[in-house]
């Protein structure tokens, strides 16, 4: 087994940093997070001295960390940007998870990288698991839109709901919309009928 | 009339930073003269400098307002791998401040004097009575004109800025609150961030980015080459754009205060600007620039200043500025092409 590598995570992101820290940890790795902690970042990096950096990229940190390596002549952890040094598809693809890495200065390459794809892989389940529960809270809405609908619809029309749930479907193929937005359109009128405006 | 081609491409997103000098790519979007252009633009707020310039290098940009010297930086692999950058058209002049804590400037005795130097060398006699007061200062990017400016005042008052002070980066909209919560004890920053920190009775005025380099250019939009290249239309649009922009901001007493509201929209500077009553232009001791052919037109000349401290840096380095990369990145040839072209009416295109 290689010696562990001490990783600094920074990461306003808690679920996601914490994703990150336990695939990390597991890998054998050494793992330190930052969340939005007081302390500056120069300071963390004086005292943990990592070996890699992994930030989000969306990070205001960012600036921070890019200037260590041209500043810091004291530091005796220069920290260069991981895509100087690595293969563009993998730099590509952190671009595009929103990982941004920084490592020290003659880590063997293999090893970020490993480190680099364990993140890459984090921030994209993260992703997904996020726009999966937006799409449940927009179906969650819309069902109760619909339901809104319907139950307006059964009083002004006097009909069932059977009945009120057709017209929706009749008026949403007339018109090629969806059910919810036809639902939306429906509440708007009938709610205006009601308030006699 | 014009004769601009047409364009590659009808859809493009800027990266900015909150600036007033992202001032003209958002009066270009907000008052339709990018629109009147062709173009759909999407401004994209960046959270720090590094970022937005590794989005344009990697292509997730078209282009972005940059620090004037970002595009040499780029071009010349400074800070990450090269990647050949221009700045077709400058969008600033002037607009920094160097701002020391209250505290700091009341117990040093700096305050704005007439010369960049008599602030300086106040900080410099305090700082060589107190030899255990370290402070620090914050700057926004390492390739960028408050670096230099903050280093280069620093020398007048006799200071050595590696080790009588200690310089950190910082995002700039996050100068004031560092500020306030005294991780900092002064910064060089943009608009609106110094008059920020004094309106806020949090700083006070040491010096500005004017007497210090009158006139420099401070930010540019930065497209990378290859984007020039594959989109010359596309290009020329976007500057005529621009251009239309600053004319418009020229135009009319009213139009700096109608510009202060676009940029006080959320997704732009947001309650950053709630102190300022307008968008200031020319206005002592900031004296922001950001119409007139003249200060827009790139140069390389103008880059004087912070190429030579480019220069120093490579050298340090084992390396040399070469004037090649330096012409090609503030040359004003597609600005030329464009601002030949009929003038534009400087009033909003109807919407």
């Amino acid at each position: 087994m290689p010696p562990p590598l001490k990783v600094l995570l920074v990461d306003d992101e808690v679920v996601r940093a914490a994703m990150v820290e336990e695939a990390l940890t597991n890998e054998g790795h050494q793992v330190i997070c930052r969340l939005q902690s007081p302390a500056s970042l120069n300071e963390m990096v004086a005292r943990h001295q990592p070996d890699v950096v992994i930030i989000d990229m969306e990070s205001p940190d960012r600036d921070t960390l890019d200037s260590m390596a041209v500043l810091n002549r004291e530091n005796p952890r220069p920290v260069v940007f991981f895509a100087d040094q690595h293969d563009p598809d993998t730099m590509q693809a952190a671009l595009k998870s929103g990982v941004s890495a920084y490592v020290v200065d003659g880590l063997v390459p293999g090893r970020v990288k490993a480190i680099i794809e364990v993140a890459i892989a984090r921030f994209d389940s993260f992703q997904s698991m996020r726009q999966e529960l937006d799409k449940t809270r927009n179906q969650l809405a819309e069902r109760k839109r619909i339901e809104r609908a319907k139950g307006l619809l059964m009083k002004h029309q006097s009909c069932d709901e059977e009945q009120a749930y057709r017209m929706l479907r009749k008026i949403a193929m007339d018109r090629g919309q969806r059910i919810a937005d036809v639902a939306e359109s429906v509440i708007d009128i009938l709610d205006r009928l009601e308030n006699g405006s | 009339m014009t004769t601009l081609q047409d364009a590659e491409l009808d859809r493009l997103t800027l990266g900015f930073v909150p600036l007033l000098d992202a001032a003209l790519p958002i009066i270009a979007r907000e008052g339709g003269f990018f629109e009147a252009k062709g173009l759909e633009v999407t401004l994209s707020r960046e959270n720090a400098w590094s970022t937005l310039r590794d989005k344009v290098a990697a292509g997730l940009l078209d282009g972005a307002q940059m620090l004037a010297p970002l595009p040499l930086a780029m071009s010349l692999g400074l800070g990450r791998a090269p990647c050949d950058t221009l700045a077709p058209i400058t969008l600033s002049r002037n607009g920094n401040t160097i701002v020391l804590s209250r505290s700091l400037a009341e117990r040093a005795g700096v305050t704005l004097g007439d010369e960049p130097a008599d602030s300086a060398r106040a900080l410099g006699a305090y700082l060589a009575a107190h030899p255990e007061t370290r402070p620090r200062l914050g700057m926004v990017y390492p390739f960028s004109c408050q670096h230099y400016q903050l280093r280069q005042w620093l020398a007048l008052g006799g200071l050595d800025p590696d080790r009588d002070v200690e310089l950190g980066v910082l995002a700039p909209p996050r100068m004031v609150e560092a500020m306030q919560a005294g991780e900092i004890d002064g910064c060089c920053v943009g608009e609106p961030w110094g008059s920020l920190a004094v309106a806020r009775e949090l700083g006070t005025l040491a010096t500005t980015g004017v007497q210090l380099w009158p006139d420099h250019p401070e930010k540019v939009l930065g497209v990378t080459r290859s984007w020039a290249r594959r989109y010359p239309a596309t290009l020329h649009r976007l500057i005529a754009a621009l251009l239309d922009a600053s004319r418009w901001l020229a135009a009319d007493p009213d139009h700096p205060r109608q510009a202060r509201d676009w940029l006080a929209l959320p997704p732009y500077l947001d309650r950053s600007v709630d102190h300022l009553a307008l968008l200031s232009l020319d206005t002592p001791p900031i004296a922001q620039r950001l119409f007139g052919e003249a200060v827009l037109r790139p140069n390389p000349t103008a880059a004087g200043h912070f190429a030579e401290h480019i220069d120093q840096h490579m050298r340090s380095h084992g390396r040399r500025l070469d004037h090649a990369t330096l012409s090609e990145c503030y040359s004003p040839v597609h600005f030329d092409e464009v601002a030949h072209q009929p003038s534009a009416t400087p009033r909003r295109p109807d919407r």
